[in-house]
């Protein structure tokens, strides 16, 4: 295997290929805080992508509620038990890697699911970690407590589908690092299947070949937001480009929320894919659970997103979500408002950093009556 | 041991199998490829022409060389008859195999065996697929397809008894216009579906590069009775396809064997082979 460096583990890692990055990186920032599982994400995405035949169970994006939601069934408990515990405490990681701890004759540690693992895409939805007891109250991180985690497919940096394939019919995009099946090639081994630790990549039982999340290619080749971004009413999405650390440009919202404020985390990034979905850490679980969810940057993630309410630029980035269908390569803020510039630095869009709003007198004096909603 | 010393021990394996494997064919006196009077294809494997000619039993080996690995695979050997009529070469392969797997799902893989061939005279190429510069020809007999071919391709419904969808985009916007949503269907990835054949007629040139040629030429039959799979691959002994092989009467060649039992999860790199066998085309 190849020395690659991944810049979320801080060291060097085994990997099938060498380290080629492309041009640019597609990433997707998600703030789990404000995910209501409304699914409307993956409605969106199931209505563009696929709603064809074999694909009935097939959901490029899903959210599931986390610690007891899963789809397919216990993918992240599964292979986490399978890699063992690590130490993930210091910004070098010290554990294995996915790639490190493949066992012999085979690419990557990693594990088919059963077929019936993806028959309950809502398996634990809404369900906490338990009780609580006749006059308790939470308090800060909850006792019990739950919390929604979107997720598609994260075009890692290191994809283990791409270095599963004995085929290399999964190639990266040197444009935006999209990672593809080449669906003209592929003979449905379903090794990707089995490699890919977060399994987003899917078996179609009638095309017989494996599929997965496109990352909206057209829609970003037209400098869009993919559809699970554009769609998402809890405007918990932001889509764009992220470059690696030491070349971050503090003006892209992506390089700026992941590599400067660091407020978005990767999703297990143990595994050693460097994935680029980034989450912003929900700020009442257990920084335990999280730390070995999203890495050894939780607790200072959760600190700084707090007091986003005193940080003007961190409020104006992520006041910036939601705001626009274009994708942002750059924003400023200026004054009360966010600003987000397109590739060619034209503006396209400028959003408040609070919302305007008025409060009326609780008693309508015209009407001689009391108003029961004042905002 | 570490990592790259198990890779460095793994690349000497390599090697070592490779001599085993490539010279395997030497010293062993051919099979023979028995005459036989009949016209056209010969695809039915309970034809009376097999019992013209000897069986021949082919040792597999497991898949250990490139990854992923199989180092247990069921198929330890098979029973292959060979025959021609002048036109055309048909190959009888029989295993035995306790399941019938002709249904693809995620965790249900499928029963296949394969002949491979090399495409031009001279010294044979490596005998795991052929190498760069060495093309082989490889007739893969896919059980799916077999069932493709008798029962119908299948249905979700037929997979997925109790599913329930509402409605396809097929049934709104007709075949044609339907084709993004068809995935590898639309775009004919020839292993989606068994058409007119069971075996797909390939080549390829080393690992991964397994290509389906333009124009099919393979033809064949697989039954599977009483756990025994009794296949039969068959193909033009002359064509105009470059990446054919030319086999003419009074000539030798050597023919190779992978099997996959899916009942066993073998599928791809995941399978048995064998060495290189010396062939003989009977005048």
């Amino acid at each position: 295997m190849a020395k690659v460096f991944n810049w979320q583990l801080g060291r060097e890692m085994d990997y099938p290929y060498e380290g080629t990055r492309p041009r640019r990186q597609f990433a997707m920032v998600f703030d789990t805080n404000k995910c209501i599982a409304c699914q409307t994400c993956t409605v969106a995405c199931k209505t563009t992508w696929t709603p064809g035949r074999g694909q009935e169970y097939m959901y490029w994006n899903n959210v599931e509620t986390k610690p007891y939601g899963y789809y397919p069934l216990g993918w992240d408990v599964n292979i986490l038990e399978k890699l063992g515990v690590q130490d993930q405490s210091k910004p070098v990681y010290a554990g294995k890697t996915l790639f490190e701890a493949a066992p012999p004759g085979e690419p990557v540690l990693g594990y088919l699911p059963d077929d019936a693992d993806y028959a309950n895409p809502n398996v634990g939805e809404d369900d906490s970690t338990g009780l609580m007891p006749q006059g308790a109250y939470l308090t800060m991180p909850h006792m019990q407590w739950m919390f929604y985690l979107a997720r598609i497919c994260n075009h890692c940096t290191y994809a283990a589908c791409l270095g599963s394939c004995p085929r290399q019919v999964i190639y990266k995009r040197p444009e935006d690092g999209i990672v593809l099946i080449d669906q003209t090639r592929c003979r449905g081994y379903r090794e990707c299947v089995k490699g890919c630790p977060y399994k987003k990549v899917y078996f179609n039982p009638i095309t017989r070949v494996s599929e997965k999340c496109i990352g909206c290619y057209p829609a970003v080749e037209g400098g869009r937001q993919s559809q699970c971004t554009v769609t998402c009413i809890g405007k918990i999405r932001l889509n764009g480009f992220i470059t690696t650390p030491d070349r971050a440009d503090e003006h892209n919202p992506m390089d700026y929320l992941v590599h400067v404020a660091k407020v978005a985390l990767p999703l297990y990034p143990q595994f050693g894919l460097e994935p680029n979905v980034y989450y912003i850490p929900p700020i009442h679980v257990p920084p335990p659970y999280l730390i070995q969810m999203f890495g050894h940057g939780v607790p200072q993630a959760i600190e700084t997103y707090k007091r986003a309410r005193d940080d003007k630029r961190l409020l104006g980035a992520l006041m910036l979500f939601g705001s626009t269908p274009e994708i942002l390569h750059r924003f400023r803020v200026i004054g009360d408002h966010a600003i987000g510039y397109d590739e060619k630095g034209g503006e396209v869009v400028r959003v408040p950093l609070t919302e305007p709003f008025q409060i009326r007198a609780f008693f309508d004096e015209a009407r001689k009556v009391y108003r029961h909603n004042v905002t | 041991m570490t990592h790259a010393m198990r890779w460095c021990w793994r690349g000497a394996g390599t090697a070592l199998w490779l001599l085993l494997l490539w010279g395997a064919a030497l010293g062993q006196s051919p099979a023979p490829a028995v005459r036989v009077t009949w016209t056209g294809p010969i695809v039915d494997p309970d034809s009376l022409v097999w019992t013209r000619a000897p069986a021949v039993t082919v040792p597999l080996t497991p898949q250990v060389i490139t990854v992923p690995h199989k180092p247990d695979p069921a198929i330890k050997e098979l029973t292959v008859k060979v025959v021609h009529n002048g036109g055309w070469i048909a190959f009888l392969m029989e295993w035995k195999d306790p399941t019938k797997s002709d249904t693809i799902m995620l965790d249900s893989f499928g029963d296949q065996v394969a002949v491979q061939l090399p495409i031009s005279k001279g010294a044979a190429p490596s005998p795991m697929m052929g190498n760069p510069g060495g093309r082989v020809n490889i007739m893969q007999w896919r059980a799916a397809f077999q069932h493709d071919l008798e029962k119908g391709p299948p249905t979700i419904k037929d997979l997925y008894p109790y599913a329930w969808v509402d409605l396809y985009p097929d049934e709104i916007l007709g075949v044609a216009d339907a084709r993004p949503y068809a995935g590898a269907l639309g775009l004919e990835n020839p292993i989606s579906r068994g058409v007119a054949t069971p075996v797909l007629d390939q080549m390829a040139e080393g690992w991964g590069s397994m290509t389906a040629k333009p124009d099919q030429h393979a033809l064949g039959k697989g039954v599977w009775r009483d756990g025994v799979w009794r296949v039969v691959i068959t193909r033009p002994m002359v064509s105009d396809d470059p990446n054919a092989p030319v086999l003419l009467p009074g000539e030798q060649t050597v023919m190779a064997f992978a099997a996959w039992e899916g009942g066993n999860r073998e599928v791809g790199a995941r399978k048995s082979w064998s060495a290189w066998v010396p062939l003989l085309i009977q005048k």
